[in-house]
Parts: structure tokens; sequence; C-alpha cells
């Protein structure tokens, strides 16, 4: 498997948790309420939406549905993603209404009981689900969970170079893009620290290197790798902004990572590289190459979590948001100024299951199958830890932290290669346990995460341009508008 | 002003376990500065939780402009303008000064979830208006230095200050004040009272639990004393400090 195929995979998982972890930091980050049984409303989007949309009389499937709403609207043009969309759009609202159920009598209880309730109640879902088999089908699940669009893929444009153009020239642009994001976030790192970072991220990237060709040279590697580590906390010791020299590192070490090692390591080298670079592009997809299904999900996936975040962002930066901030912070006080703040703790958690349930919508699609046991409480603890590794109430650290956190827990399993396969169980119970490490470093170190709270801005129309031209009402000194 | 009381609460009792805190306290409350006083434990504290939703009453009724209310929910009757300052100030420490004093203002139609998605409509009008009132506001309180800053930076006269400035912004009928000017230094104790009055000129309404005798005396028309959960006794504010009870159960010799 070439990176790039890891990667098209992490990222498209990010997306989806990254969407789950939005719902919750705006229940939890925002709103103040712990709410344990999150990945009920991930189950139940998912649920919801696979039933809306696969097709009727499935043998092997004795549940409710399927109700094929793309094949019934595919009689206009463009009717079965519509279709499909509104059965995302279903298993949000069922998301959210379920949660309606859980808040209206919970969210009246004190926060701690609000937890153990919502954990105990995610539970009880699961098990019904999984003992009604009239419901989903019980344990069996789901296999034949409708693909959107997957008639049109791999979508190819014509010709061969057609493809390379247009799909290896967007991949190109997009890893562009993101080198000039992190180089403008760097630009002012002390020369020094960015130095001893680059020398520490070649160590680091040719230990890498080396570490995927196995065998003896292993040793070699972790040494080199150790040393690597040294210089770099030597690094972030002498410059003068650590966290930019740490992005900087960061970065590097990934692009060393996916650059580099295929020119170590792969037995075809520019092979393995094209396909990484032009990450967007399968020259054996189709005739004359082209976008194969997974990518397709990917831009998909992501562009869903662009939207929820976009919206997240939106609802945030109002008076509503700051009213749930309050909330959040002492609940007396919005309440002391005549804000129903009652009904503010069950929008937040409407919203934020509704967040959840296209999650799962996009989760079930990309594993094309749905069983009660891909839904245990850890699913809601894994959004938990990424929101507080990102940065509790801070929407784009929280996508941050499902990044960094799937890259640990799913990027480790590339050691699984260099060990014995009977120690697949064990090195799957140490990814947890320094997980559970890092969380507790982050804790202690940085208890508001790798970013902190965000900061807060209500733009209003108008507002640049003159940013005091209201102020000549006010009274001296005062800036009304910022 | 009107002749019917603003605020009439009759027999209101509560308890907690063993401790009777009001033990049928009437009371009305005309438009202007009433003065509530009383021991440390009289229950001054639990009478405006009870009569402002935090807590619901034992028994008793409590009419507010003519509406009873008696059991509401705070919001509810903050909105009909019934609003009361904590007497341990409770500021929202992690957000600015100016983000709390935002919370304030009523209607602001921001504040509902569609509107918040679509802006439009007065979103950016109400926000502007609601900007100049909390600048305006911290400007008098002389927050405006630190309207960026987060409100857990405050110090201890400053949050009572922007507690009472909060209240203010909610453009309340009546307010009930829980010894709002404890710890403020003179100069701006001075300068409250004048705001205080000035707006019971406009037709706004005080009840002001303070345990310095002197400035009851100076800025209240009308004092009550409560004793052990009662109403002691109520009048002018130099009868009220004649009255020999008052003098036993609170005031001590008089100076
Ligand atoms: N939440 C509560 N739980 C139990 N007892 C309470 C509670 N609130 C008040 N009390 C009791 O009720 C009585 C009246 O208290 P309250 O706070 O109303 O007094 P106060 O007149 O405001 O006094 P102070 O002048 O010291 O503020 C006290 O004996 C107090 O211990
Ligand atoms: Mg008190």
């Amino acid at each position: 498997m070439a990176l790039a195929d890891f990667a098209v995979s992490l990222l498209t998982f990010v997306a989806i948790y990254g969407l789950f972890a939005l719902g919750l930091n705006l229940k939890f980050g925002f709103t103040g309420l712990i709410d344990f049984g999150h990945v009920a409303y991930f189950m139940i989007g998912g649920y919801v939406t696979a039933v809306l949309t696969m097709p009727a009389q499935v043998t092997g499937y004795d549940g409710l549905g399927g109700y094929a709403l793309p094949e019934l609207l595919a009689v206009v043009p463009g009717g079965d993603v519509l279709g499909w969309l509104l059965g995302v759009a279903g298993g949000m609202v069922a998301a959210a209404l379920v949660s309606l159920l859980v808040g209206v009598p919970t969210l009246r209880l004190r926060e701690d009981y609000l937890a153990i309730t919502a954990l105990g109640i995610a539970t009880i879902l699961n098990e019904v689900v999984r003992n009604e088999t009239w419901l989903f089908n019980g344990p069996f699940g789901i296999r034949t969970v409708h693909q959107p669009a997957s008639a049109a893929f791999p979508l190819g444009l014509g010709s061969f170079i057609l493809n390379l153009v247009v799909f290896g020239g967007l991949s190109v642009l997009v890893i562009a893009y993101a080198g000039y994001r992190v180089g403008s976030y760097v630009k002012d790192v002390d020369t020094t620290g960015a130095a001893l970072g680059l020398a520490s991220v070649l160590v680091l990237g040719g230990s890498i290197g080396a570490l995927t060709q196995g065998g003896p040279l292993l040793f070699v590697g972790v040494g080199l790798a150790v040393a690597g580590v040294a210089v770099l906390r030597e690094a972030v010791r002498r410059s003068i902004e650590p966290e930019r020299t740490l992005a900087l590192v960061v970065a590097l070490a990934a692009a060393a990572w996916y650059f580099l090692q295929p020119l170590l390591a792969a037995s075809n080298p520019t092979v393995t590289l094209q396909t990484n670079v032009m990450f967007l592009f399968d020259p054996v997809a189709g005739p004359n190459g082209g976008l194969d299904y997974d990518r397709f999900f990917m831009l998909l996936s992501l562009a869903f979590l662009a939207g929820g975040y976009w919206w997240c962002q939106r609802t945030i930066n109002s008076p509503y948001g700051r009213v749930l901030r309050a909330v959040r912070d002492d609940e007396d006080v919005p309440r002391a100024l005549g804000k129903e703040t009652f009904r503010y703790k069950i929008q937040a958690l409407l919203f934020g299951s509704a967040l959840a349930g296209a999650a799962g919508s996009l989760y079930t699609i990309h594993l094309g199958f749905i069983s009660p046991d891909q839904f245990g409480a850890m699913i809601t603890f894994f959004a938990f830890a990424s929101v507080i590794i990102g940065g509790t109430a801070n929407n784009a650290g929280v996508v941050l932290g499902t990044a960094v956190f799937w890259a640990i827990n799913s990027g480790t399993q590339f050691l699984n290669d260099y060990f014995p396969s009977e120690y697949a169980v064990k090195l799957a119970a140490a990814r947890l346990i320094f997980i559970g490490v890092l969380l507790i470093v982050i804790l202690y170190y940085r208890p508001e995460g790798i970013l902190g709270e965000q900061d807060y801005d209500i733009r209003l129309p108008g507002d640049e341009p003159a940013p005091s031209r209201d102020d000549t009402a006010a009274a001296p000194g005062g800036d009304a508008d910022d | 002003m009107t002749d019917d009381p603003i605020l009439s609460v009759s027999g209101l009792e509560k308890t907690f376990g063993g401790i009777t805190a009001l033990d049928g306290v009437d009371l009305t409350v005309d438009q202007g500065i009433t003065g509530l006083i009383g021991p440390n434990g009289a229950g001054k504290t639990t009478f405006f939780n009870c009569i402002t939703g935090y807590l619901a009453p034992d028994g008793g009724t409590v009419e507010f402009q003519g509406d009873d209310v008696t059991g509401n929910r705070t919001p509810s009757i903050v909105r009909e303008g019934l609003v009361r300052t904590f007497q341990i100030p409770r500021e929202l420490e992690n957000m600015t000064v100016r983000e709390n004093l935002l919370l304030a203002p009523g209607g602001q139609s921001g504040e509902k979830l569609g509107r918040a998605w679509l802006r439009g409509g007065q979103f950016a009008e109400d926000e502007r208006r609601s900007r100049r009132e909390a600048a305006e506001m911290a400007a008098f309180f002389e927050l405006d230095h630190l309207l960026d800053e987060p409100a857990g930076s405050l110090s201890g006269g400053q949050r009572k200050l922007l507690e009472l400035a909060r209240v203010l912004l909610t453009e309340p009928e009546m307010v009930l004040l829980d010894e709002p000017l404890a710890g403020v230094n003179p100069t701006l104790e001075r300068k409250i009272l004048e705001r205080i009055h000035e707006l019971e000129s406009q037709g706004q309404t005080f009840l002001f639990v303070e345990h310095d005798i002197e400035l009851i005396m100076e800025h209240c028309d009308h004092v009550v004393v409560m004793h052990q959960g009662q109403k002691l006794t109520e009048g002018p504010p130099s009868a009220v400090r004649s009255d020999q009870r008052v003098i036993d159960a609170y005031l001590g010799e008089e100076i």
C-alpha cells in the first residue's frame, strides 16, 4: 500500500471523526454539557441513513426498510445524489430527535448526572439495536450500504493526459498550498531553531526511512531517532517561539516521511513517489486513469467537515454563542439576565447530535457495513480525547486534535510490521496506553489543549471600513466595535 | 409614580431543613429607593432568592406590577423587569468584561439560533446597539479600560461594579441590590448612588440591602427591617432608627 492510500484513508477518518468531535465540542466545549453518550447519535445517523438509502428487500436483512431514496429519485437527473443527501438529512434529524428525548429529562439534572445518564442511555440504545432484529437486523448489521454516486467511479476525464493534468495538478496544488500555509505560519522562527529543526527532521526522516526497510537497520534507525528527538528538543528549547518550531519540525518530518521514504524504501521508488505526490490521480483506475472512489469519498468527507466547521463557527461567533459560553461558565448568570438557558442547552444538544449523525452517515458509507459493535462507548471517549488534545472550545483545535489522535492511532499501526505477529494485540494496547499518557501530559502541561480556547469575533456587515463609526455616540474610551 | 405597589409580597415562607429562613414575610415596595436592613442571617438574601425564582418559596405569594409571579422561573421574572444582583458577585471569569456586559441587554435577535445562522434582519443593528450600551455603561462604572480583559482578572470591587452594570443594562423596572457597595471606593460609591437616584427619578425602583446604616439613612425613602425571617418594622429612616426593637436587634447602642 502506498503511503498516499494510507493518507487518504487517514484523512477520511479524520474528516468523519472531526465532524463527530465538532458536535461534541459544541455540547461540551462551548455549552458545558458532558455528553458521554455522544456515540449514540453517531450510531443513529449511520443506521437511519443506511436504511433510508439502501434498496428494499435485501436477502439476509430482516430490519426496517430499505427505503431506497436514491433509486426513487433517480428519475430526475442528479436525483440519486439528492436521495442520498435526504438520507443523510434523515440521519441527522433522527439523531437530533433522539437527543431531544434524552435531553428533556436529563438536562435538568446536575452536569455530572447528565454525564452518567447519557452514558447509560447510549449503552441501552446500543443494546436495543443489537437485540431487536426487526429494527436494524440486530447483531448482523447491514452489509448493503448505499454508496452515493458510486456508479460514476472511477471518474475519468477522457484522455490519460487530461486526467493526469487535472487530478495530478490538483494534488500538487493542494500540497503546495499546505506547504505555503505551514511556511507562512513558521516564517519568523529564530534561525538557529529552524536550522536545528531541519537537521533533526533529516535525521528523523532518515531514520524512519531506515526503519521502513526493517531488518538490522532497525537498530540504526532507533538510534538515529533517539538522536533526532534530542536535537529536536534542543531546537524547541532554543527557539523564540517553540510552537512554531515544533510545527515546522512536525510538518517537515511528515514531508520527509511522505516524500523521502518512498525513495529509500519501496521496490519501485518513482512509481510510489508519483502516487504520493499526485495522490488524487490513480493511473490504473479505469482505462485512462482517473479519480477513484476512495479519493472522491475523502473529498466528500472533507467537504462535510468544512461545512460543519463553518456552521459551528457561525453559531459560536454570534450573540447566541455568547450565551452558550455563559451557560457553560455559570448558568445562573445568564438566567439572572433573562436568558432561557434550558432552551440553549437543548438546542446545543440537538445541533451537536445532528453533527454526530452526519458523521455517522459518512462513517457507514466509508466502511460499507454497519453493526452495533462499531459503536461502543470508546468512540465517545476517543472524541473527548481529540477535543482535549486539540483544545476544548476551539473548533480548529478540535479538528487538529482529531488529526493528532488518529495519526497516532493509525500511524503506529505501521509498527506492527516490525514486530512478530503475536505482538499485534499487545501493540494495540500499547497504543492506547501511549494515547492515555499523551492525554495526561497535555492535561498537566497544557490543560487548555494544543490551541487553547479560540478567539471570538462577531463580524457585523460594514464593520471593517469604519471600525469606530458607531463610537461617536458612545462614551469616550468605549470601543464598541472590535 | 403610581399608587399601586410595584412589589407586594405576603406570607412568604422558606425553610432549609430545620432553619426557618423566612417566616411569613409581608412587604410592599413602592416606587423609589427602599432600604432593607437586618442582622446577618436575617433572611435578606433568601428573600431575594425567593422572589426572583432562584428558590421556590414554601408558602406565600409574590406580586410584581400586579402580576402573580410566585414560583415563576427566573428568566421570565427578569424579562418582566425584576432583577437582582448577587451578594457575592458572579462574573463569567473566562469571558471578557465586554462579553459579560453584552449578555445583559434584552431582546437581542442574534441570541436566537436561527438568527445567528442566517444573520440579516435586526442582527447587526441589535448587536451594535448592545455594544454601544455596554461601552457607555462600562465608561460610567470606570471599567472601560478593562473591556477586553477577562472578568476573572478584575478586583473584588470591580466585580461588584460589573455586576451592577450588567444588571442595569437589562433596563429593569425594579432592581434588588444585595450589598452592591461593599468594597467599592468612596468616590465611585457616590457616583453609583447618584446614578441610582437618577434612575429612580426616571421611575425605576430599588430595594437595597446594606449594612452601612448612615448610607441607608441618607439615600432611602423608606426602610424595612428584617429579623429572624420576619419583618420587624418599617417606616421612614428616622423613625426606624430610633425604634427600640431595631436598636436591640440590629443597631446596638444609638450613636
Ligand atoms: N441554601 C441554603 N441552605 C441552607 N440554609 C440556608 C441557605 N441559604 C440561607 N440559609 C440560612 O438561612 C438564613 C438566612 O440567610 P440569608 O443568606 O438570607 O441571610 P442574610 O440576611 O442575607 O444575611 P447577610 O447579611 O449575612 O447576608 C441563615 O440562617 C442561613 O444559614
Ligand atoms: Mg445576604
